[in-house]
């Protein structure tokens, strides 16, 4: 992905990130903190305001996004202190490496540290899910463990490692 | 009746206030909001409603030195934002649209002070007030419109790069040669001053910022507000007592934090006060405003109007089409530089400050209504540019 970063004098700074083909997000940071994203579908149409947002809440969003920021809103059942750990809801993308993988194969505990508690698949839920539990694309696994331990589960989910 | 200045000064606050918060609710630009109050508010006429005194705030030396603080802060500002690197990395586009501009907008500002039968010297300053475009109005138009994240903010704000560094020069060149009338001695002497004060800044700008990092370390923003705005103060009250312009002074004081990493904290830090003094600047000028001496210069207020909007929109047009924007775009960019404001302004004080012929009155009354004009029509056009360009499209198909 290729991002362009100019200075804009008296404003502050504007990125803009290449997605899809032409379509591009543009980020101004403003000099007193504030934040404008935009959305320009292709180089001949009008940039769309999509948001404005403080420097804090910007942040939370940035953290959102890179997977390391997650606060369950519905904690009322889970009364048990978790120490460092937290529960994450992931869905596991079609392209994942690891749909079609059972519990077992996919080894996510030994090679990320976190624990699959429970697969939402659907309307149901898989509580406490045997080893060979097969891993199908669309599931939410419902896993417990450190941020770090989080993320890297987030990685192993997605495809740009195997890239 | 003798009010303490106190009274004056919270008058003049409360007005540009309010009328800032006026004009941002219209959705129009607030310098020329500035310059009217200062003009109701002020010893000129009109200077009564009924039987109410409009004379509430009367210049003084405190005004002038607020507004002359407000000048520093705006020059120290460009300088500070002016980004060598930018310029550097964009060269041949930025000097090809910068030229463009120049060479359309301020030969015809040249022209009309012939036409008009001004002085060479008087055609000079008229030419830099309607040439330099708003950076203050049409950036914050740019950012309002949503028009920054498009492509023909590129080409307006290059140009405006352009244009400032050529203010910055221009006005130094300028004072020394307006200040420093009399024999061709006194000019060469005048203008060698400058020259050499100057060039001592501009070293300690690209030699010095590492030293002048260390120096304005400190954790507390309060003291490192003092500290800036100290310097800044001190160095162009310097240069004013040795016949240079403040305005350039500062504006090289400002080049020489732009090199430092302290650029995003003044930016954070001092900008409230730019606020406060720039619009007591905007406010001064329509206190030291006769506005019956617009009667005089109609005539070529009207002209001036009409030829440089036209010029600003063919050079924009050309500009965008030479960065490769679509037609719709380029006239957007033309469009967008339309507006003048701050900078006009601060030559049109100088030109006062230099006080003889057509410079003392016609020129400050001149730029007065003009920039009242071009900020509100610029504005205007800038907001209702799919309208415009429709239409222009329809005409030139």
């Amino acid at each position: 992905m290729t991002i362009y970063e100019s200075e804009i004098p008296g404003v502050g700074h504007k990125f803009e990130l290449e997605l899809d083909g032409e379509e591009r997000l543009v980020v101004i940071i403003h000099h007193d903190g504030k934040r404008e994203l935009y959305r320009r579908p292709s180089p001949n149409e009008d940039s769309v305001k999509l948001a404005s947002l403080t420097g804090k809440k910007a942040r939370q969003l940035g953290s959102i996004l890179e997977g390391a920021y997650f606060q369950p809103v519905e904690m009322d059942e889970l009364n048990v202190p978790l120490g460092e750990s937290i529960i994450e809801w992931i869905e596991v993308k079609a392209e994942s490496p690891l749909t079609g993988q059972t519990l077992e194969e996919a080894a996510i505990r030994r090679r990320t540290g976190v624990s699959v508690i429970a697969i939402q698949r659907g309307e149901e839920t898989i509580a406490n899910p045997k080893p060979d539990t097969t891993i199908e694309s669309g599931d939410i696994l419902v896993a417990i463990g450190t941020r770090e331990e989080q993320a890297e589960l987030t990685t192993l989910l997605t495809t740009d490692e195997g890239n | 009746m003798a009010d303490p200045l106190l009274v004056q000064f919270g008058i003049a606050v409360t007005a540009i206030a309010l009328v800032g918060a006026l004009a941002s609710r219209i959705g129009l630009s607030v310098i020329p909001a500035y310059i009217v109050v200062g003009i109701l508010v002020g010893p000129n006429p009109p200077t009564a409603i009924g039987d109410v005194s409009l004379r509430l705030v009367r210049t003084g030396e405190f005004i002038d030195l607020l507004a002359e603080l407000g000048i520093v802060f705006l020059l120290f500002f460009l300088g500070l934002e002016f980004s060598l690197q930018q310029l550097v990395s964009n060269r041949d586009r930025l000097v090809k649209v910068g030229l463009v501009d120049l060479g359309i907008n301020f030969l015809l500002g040249l022209g009309l002070g012939v036409l008009f039968g001004f002085s060479w010297l008087e055609s000079f300053f008229l030419a830099g007030i309607v040439y330099i475009s708003s950076s203050a109005v049409i950036t914050k138009s740019l950012i309002d419109q949503g028009w920054i994240a498009n492509a023909e903010s590129e080409p307006i704000l290059g140009t405006l790069v352009f244009e400032d560094i050529f203010i910055a020069v221009y006005l130094a060149l300028l004072s020394a040669v307006a200040l420093g009338e009399g024999t061709p001695m006194d000019a060469a002497i005048s203008i060698g001053t400058s020259i050499a004060f100057l060039a001592l800044l501009v070293g300690v700008a690209w030699y010095g910022s590492e030293y002048v990092e260390r120096l304005f370390q400190t954790e507390s923003n309060e003291l490192f507000l003092l500290r800036v705005t100290g310097i800044t103060v001190l160095i162009a009250g310097t240069a004013l007592a040795m016949g240079i312009s403040e305005a350039v002074a500062a504006f090289f004081v400002g080049t020489m934090f732009s090199q430092t990493d302290h650029v995003s904290r003044i930016e954070q830090v001092l900008s409230p006060t730019r606020d406060l003094f720039a619009a007591v600047f905007f406010f001064s000028i329509g206190l030291s405003t006769d506005i019956t001496l617009l009667a005089d210069v109609l005539l070529l207020l009207g002209v001036a109007v009409l030829i440089t909007t036209i010029g600003k929109f063919v050079s924009g047009t050309l500009s965008g089409r030479s960065y490769g924007l679509d037609r719709t775009r380029s006239f957007r960019v033309g469009l967008g530089m339309v507006p003048r404001g701050e900078f006009s302004l601060v030559l049109s004080t100088l030109a006062m400050s230099v006080g003889t012929g057509a410079l003392g009155e016609l020129i400050p009354a001149f730029t007065v209504g003009y920039v009242l004009i071009m900020s509100i029509l610029g504005t205007l056009l800038i907001q209702h540019a799919d309208r415009v360009t429709n239409t222009l499209e329809t005409a030139f198909t």
